[in-house]
């Protein structure tokens, strides 16, 4: 029993990481229609920028900040430069895929060619686990608490951004119509970047509490963890913020605690089973979607 | 020298025909397969575990499921048929979602089985991959290494130019004509009543068995192979061939093959090393995804583009024409046909 609420202590922390990643994701599929194959990239680049931080004796916080700080420059950066560019050359949207994922392929060995082709750890000040923690076995550190917390405040100051200000108003009704929006007003392309630049930011920051929680990373670990947000962002249905993160706990869980009962490097197996069915059963998600298959399939 | 240059001849006609296949999948019937490798990858072991003989027979250095030592070209033979099975299944997986989810769940389904094939070791010998695969006729032939392998250029070469007679075949005949009319418009197709899906199988299994027997010509060359050798970045890969070359195209695929593949890939690893081999191999991913931007930016048609079939309009063409009722045939009516 223990070592299943350990696991499920872990599998939060990996939720954590998984949803703040998801929700990005979903939201950049939501206002601009690109599946963002490079969303796994950048998550890296703000892990090994983390990393800089890290191994200069920054905290966590600074970590995060740099971290969120890069992603969402590059997100922007990258939307604005190429994704959007492509898209107006009538680029279609398996074109897209191509343009994204050799963006991707540019980010992770620019990295590798920076930073060299090794794996890298985090440097962690060994923190004894918090002691009300450990009395009902979950032996999670204060890192790992402290990753669990901010992923749930950062979420939930999404939701609140989405859902009660004028911004988020502006950001909702572009993803559901932009000429619409645009004839209402609206300046979309502006809403549009600032999109990319949250969702950026949540993907770097992604990437950095990634760099916490894994024990080591390379430059296409992000990529191969990007599988994983698919299937969370999928099994929350693509363009929902909430479920996306809803999907990465049930993902996040589920992992860890299969890691119990079967081989742990079969566990992304499961997860990626996950995605398959909803993919080819429930392609709106358990719990619908904002954009349905229908939308993008044209 | 001589063993470089047979080498790259071997990998070139190898990676012709697997861009070859990705064209009939791709180019020709439009179908968004971005977890090709695995059809290659599945050629490879299936070659490779009917030539190595039964598992328990090497010393137990390397373990896999059934294993065989069948004679020369059965391997290959089979292992098209393999590929052919797996491009069905994936068509029948496939049937029921969009275009842009076909390319996500093509994908997931290459992640996951590089992940399965790591994980089960006793499947197909894991990570470590299989290695020793012996080398087709060599026993029989007795011949040095340099004429051995310039035979097998000539065989890989006997092999790609069946391959092009078939696909230009293909190409011409009504059964290619509706596979681009597939590619240009799924549901104009299917509004006249072709079987989209029936045809996605088909394109999906035929370039597949491509590709399989490209996977088995390369491991009864290189004797290994393992996970390492189908990572999804050689899907990309095989994707910048076509983009550069020419979609739609078999010069143009086999062009981009040679600068993708070759020029870019092959050829710097025989270069003297100038500095760590890593940041060659990252400077060349970088070069292959500029090039593929840059293509799909300024040429998106690629090097040879696809010629357009047409029918000569300017030649005037007799036609019945419908006579109204009632009066006289007034002669047959020169008309041009659009």
């Amino acid at each position: 029993m223990s070592i299943l609420i350990s696991a499920v202590g872990f599998g939060l922390v990996t939720a954590a990481v998984t949803a703040l990643a998801a929700v990005g994701f979903t939201l950049q599929v939501g206002i601009s229609n690109v599946f963002n194959f490079s969303y796994g990239a950048v998550m890296i680049t703000g892990t090994y920028i983390g990393y800089a931080v890290n191994s200069a004796g920054g905290g966590l916080a600074a970590a995060c900040l740099a971290g969120a700080a890069a992603g969402a420059v590059l997100s922007a950066l990258a939307n604005r430069l190429l994704f959007v560019r492509f898209i107006g050359r009538g680029v279609n949207r398996f074109g897209m895929l191509i343009v994204c994922l050799q963006f991707a392929v540019i980010v992770q060995n620019l990295l590798q060619a920076i930073a060299g082709d090794t794996f890298f750890t985090y440097n962690l000040s060994a923190e004894p686990p918090i002691g009300f923690l450990k009395s009902v076995d979950f032996i999670l550190d204060p890192t790992q608490v402290t990753i669990i917390i901010l992923a749930v405040v950062v979420i939930a100051g999404l939701t609140l951004l989405l859902e009660m200000t004028r911004l988020g108003r502006a950001m909702r009704a572009t993803a559901g119509n932009s000429s619409l929006a645009r004839a209402c007003g609206i300046r979309t392309a502006r809403i549009i970047d600032i999109t990319w630049l949250i969702s950026g930011g949540l993907c770097g920051l992604a990437g950095v509490i990634f760099g916490y929680s894994v024990g080591a990373f390379q430059s296409s670990s992000g990529t191969d963890f990007l599988t994983v947000v698919f299937a969370a962002t999928m099994l929350g249905g693509l363009g929902r913020p909430l479920g996306a993160a809803l999907g990465a706990l049930v993902i996040g869980i589920a992992m860890s605690v299969l890691a119990v009962y079967i081989q742990s490097d079969m566990t992304q197996v499961a997860a990626l089973g996950i995605l398959i069915l909803i993919i080819l059963f429930r392609p709106r998600g358990l719990f619908g979607s904002a954009v349905s298959t229908k939308e993008l399939a044209t | 020298m001589t063993y470089y240059i047979t080498t790259i001849l071997v990998y070139l006609g190898i990676d012709v025909l697997a861009i070859w296949g990705l064209n009939v999948q791709y180019g020709l019937c439009g179908v968004y397969n971005f977890g090709f490798i695995l059809f290659q990858a599945s050629g490879a072991y299936t070659a490779a575990i009917l030539t190595l003989g039964p598992s328990s027979g090497n010393g137990g250095y390397q373990s896999y499921f059934f294993g065989a030592s069948l004679p020369f070209p059965l391997p290959i033979l089979v292992a098209g048929v393999v590929a052919a099975i797996i491009g069905v299944i994936f068509g029948l997986l496939t049937r029921r979602v969009g275009e842009d989810y076909l390319a996500v769940l093509t994908f997931v389904l290459a992640v996951v089985a590089i992940l399965v094939v790591s994980a089960a070791v006793s499947f197909l010998n894991g990570p470590a991959g299989l290695s020793s695969v012996p080398q087709p006729l060599t026993s029989v032939l007795h011949v040095s290494l340099i004429a051995y392998s310039w035979l097998y250029v000539v065989f890989v070469a006997l092999v790609c130019l069946l391959a092009y007679f078939s696909l230009r075949l293909l190409a011409r005949a009504p059964l290619g004509r509706v596979m681009r009319a597939v590619r240009e418009n799924e549901k104009a197709a299917a509004s006249v009543g072709k079987n989209v899906g029936g045809l996605r199988i088909f394109a999906l299994a035929y370039g597949g068995a491509l590709a399989g027997i490209s996977g088995a010509l390369l491991v009864l060359f290189i004797s290994t192979w393992s996970p390492g050798s189908w990572e999804y970045a050689e899907t990309l890969t095989a994707f910048s061939a076509i983009i550069v070359g020419g979609t739609g195209n078999l010069y143009g695929a086999a062009l981009g093959a040679f600068v993708v593949q070759i020029l870019i890939f092959e050829l710097p690893r025989f270069l003297p090393q100038v500095s760590a081999a890593n940041l060659v191999g990252s400077l060349q991913w970088i070069v292959i995804g500029v090039l593929t931007l840059g293509f799909m930016w300024w040429r998106p048609q690629g090097l040879l583009p696809e010629r357009k079939r047409s029918y000569d309009i300017s030649w005037p063409v007799r036609q019945r024409t419908v006579r109204p009722i009632g009066t006289t045939p007034a002669g047959g009516v020169e008309m041009e046909r659009e």
